[in-house]
């Protein structure tokens, strides 16, 4: 008895707290499927949003360090500086090795309230990413673009400022968990399954060959699909849209490095 | 005969199981005390770079600002001060933290007091060594809060884990005792006041 109450005490607390952690954490979730172009305010036209994912997932499967572009409406009371960290580290950008991670987060002007910009830098990349740097770009790169209301050359432009310095810092190309190793693993279970069919089948025939054991077999064939399914899946992600798709954010962590700036 | 076998096995059981239970337990905690330590010394390296920062920046006020010197000697005291008080990363105690806290706001006010005195000198505010000097601030103070929310967190979890039932048990037992959080000072979100 007193088990049992004990047990649902830490069931409410435990649910109070997830209620609590929801109200403190009024930002955005990880993006499912995960992306790196997350146009929340909706500024980017779908040509230009794919554009960028583009570019910026090239740029993550040649030299692994993740860049991700995010625009919201409303910084919900947050500092920008402290909204883009922590973007960073409750999504986990860059990798978890590296802490190669970037987020470029843009606040669009409105009539009522500054526009807003940080890009805050992952630990692994303070080093080629100075902040002042970072900050030369929203300067002199983003902010004269934003104020023309064109926030794509301008997001665009800093990005690729961005992946000059970053890889030059971090260039390691993404471990290939892509295509050839994931359809070698299908292709090997797929073979080890049929060996076992052919074993099992061959077994019933020269055994007793009754009932049972022909509908245990083609239960093993059943399977099959199910499990390369599983393979394919855990493997890597293949997008559809863009040839390749982004493979997820790695766990990076960040320290509040980076600069912002507000036009 | 059998009887007598059937009860060492389930004592061996219950003796195995509890050993492991504590084992676990206790390592947990370890590794969460590890973990608010190493936070803590990063804590302590983002407010070290802070105050590594000031004699620049007081230099470079002074040459603008001179007769400013009441302004520019509170920030040399209280950086004397908050650089005093330093925190043994194994006694963390609310106390302890509280103390570190109170002396590094203190430099927080006194360092805002400074950079509000720019808006009588425009040569210093357009000086080049300044504006480096005051983008570096303010990265700096942008690291310290990330340290300290993390720094945080991690207490929060280990706090969480020393005080659940039955866990709390074998942190009584084994001295594992409540570490102290960074709170907000009442009113130091409110930047100082200019004054003419």
């Amino acid at each position: 008895m007193d088990i049992i109450r004990g047990i649902s005490l830490k069931t409410a607390l435990i649910l109070i707290g997830a209620v609590f952690a929801m109200g403190a954490y009024a930002l955005p979730s990880r993006p499912e499927p995960q992306r790196l172009v997350n146009d929340l305010a909706g500024i980017f036209s779908s040509r230009q949003t794919a554009e960028l994912e583009k570019n910026l997932v090239a740029f993550d499967d040649s030299t692994s360090n993740q860049i991700t572009v995010v625009t919201v409406n409303d910084l919900e009371g947050y500092a920008a500086s402290e909204y883009a960290t922590r973007i960073g580290l409750d999504w986990g950008v860059g990798s978890e090795k590296f802490d190669n991670g970037i987020v470029v987060l843009v606040k669009p002007k409105t009539a009522g309230s500054y526009g807003e910009v940080f890009i805050a830098v992952g630990y692994g990349l303070e080093g080629a990413v100075p902040d002042a740097y970072a900050k030369r770009i929203i300067e002199n790169v983003m902010i004269p673009h934003f104020r023309n209301n064109d926030y794509f050359s301008g997001v665009s432009d800093a990005c690729d400022m961005l992946m000059k310095l970053a890889s030059g810092e971090i260039s390691e190309p993404r471990e290939s968990e892509g295509d050839p190793s994931a359809v070698f693993v299908t292709l090997f279970a797929l073979f080890i399954i049929v060996c076992a069919i052919i074993a099992i089948i061959g077994k019933n025939d020269s055994g007793n060959g009754g009932s049972g054991g022909g509908s245990g077999g083609r239960r093993t064939i059943y399977m099959g699909p199910v499990i390369t399914g599983g393979r394919n899946s855990g493997g890597s992600s293949f997008g559809g849209g863009f040839g390749g798709g982004f493979g997820g954010f790695g766990g990076g962590s960040f320290g509040g490095g980076g600069a912002g700036g507000r036009w | 005969m059998k009887k007598g076998l059937v009860t060492l096995i389930v004592v061996a059981v219950v003796v195995l199981g509890g050993f492991i239970w504590i084992k676990n337990v206790y390592n947990r905690m370890v590794t969460s005390d590890e973990h608010v330590q190493s936070s803590w010394s990063q804590v302590e390296n983002v407010y070290q770079r802070r105050a590594d920062l000031i004699p620049n920046l007081v230099a470079t006020v002074k040459g603008y600002a001179a007769h400013e010197s009441e302004t520019l000697e509170a920030v040399v005291a209280a950086r004397a001060k908050a650089t005093q008080v330093t925190v043994d990363p194994s006694d963390l105690t609310p106390e302890a933290v509280a103390g570190f806290n109170e002396a590094q706001s203190e430099l927080s006010a006194a360092l805002g007091r400074l950079l509000l005195i720019q808006e009588n000198y425009p040569d210093l505010k357009a000086n080049q060594n300044f504006l480096e000097l005051q983008a570096q601030l303010e990265g700096t103070e942008n690291r310290i809060a990330t340290e300290r929310m993390k720094f945080n967190d991690a207490v929060k979890a280990f706090n969480t884990s020393i005080r659940r039932f039955p866990d709390n048990i074998i942190a009584s037992v084994f001295g594992f005792e409540k570490k102290g959080y960074f709170e907000a000072k009442a009113g130091a979100d409110v930047a100082p006041v200019v004054e003419f």
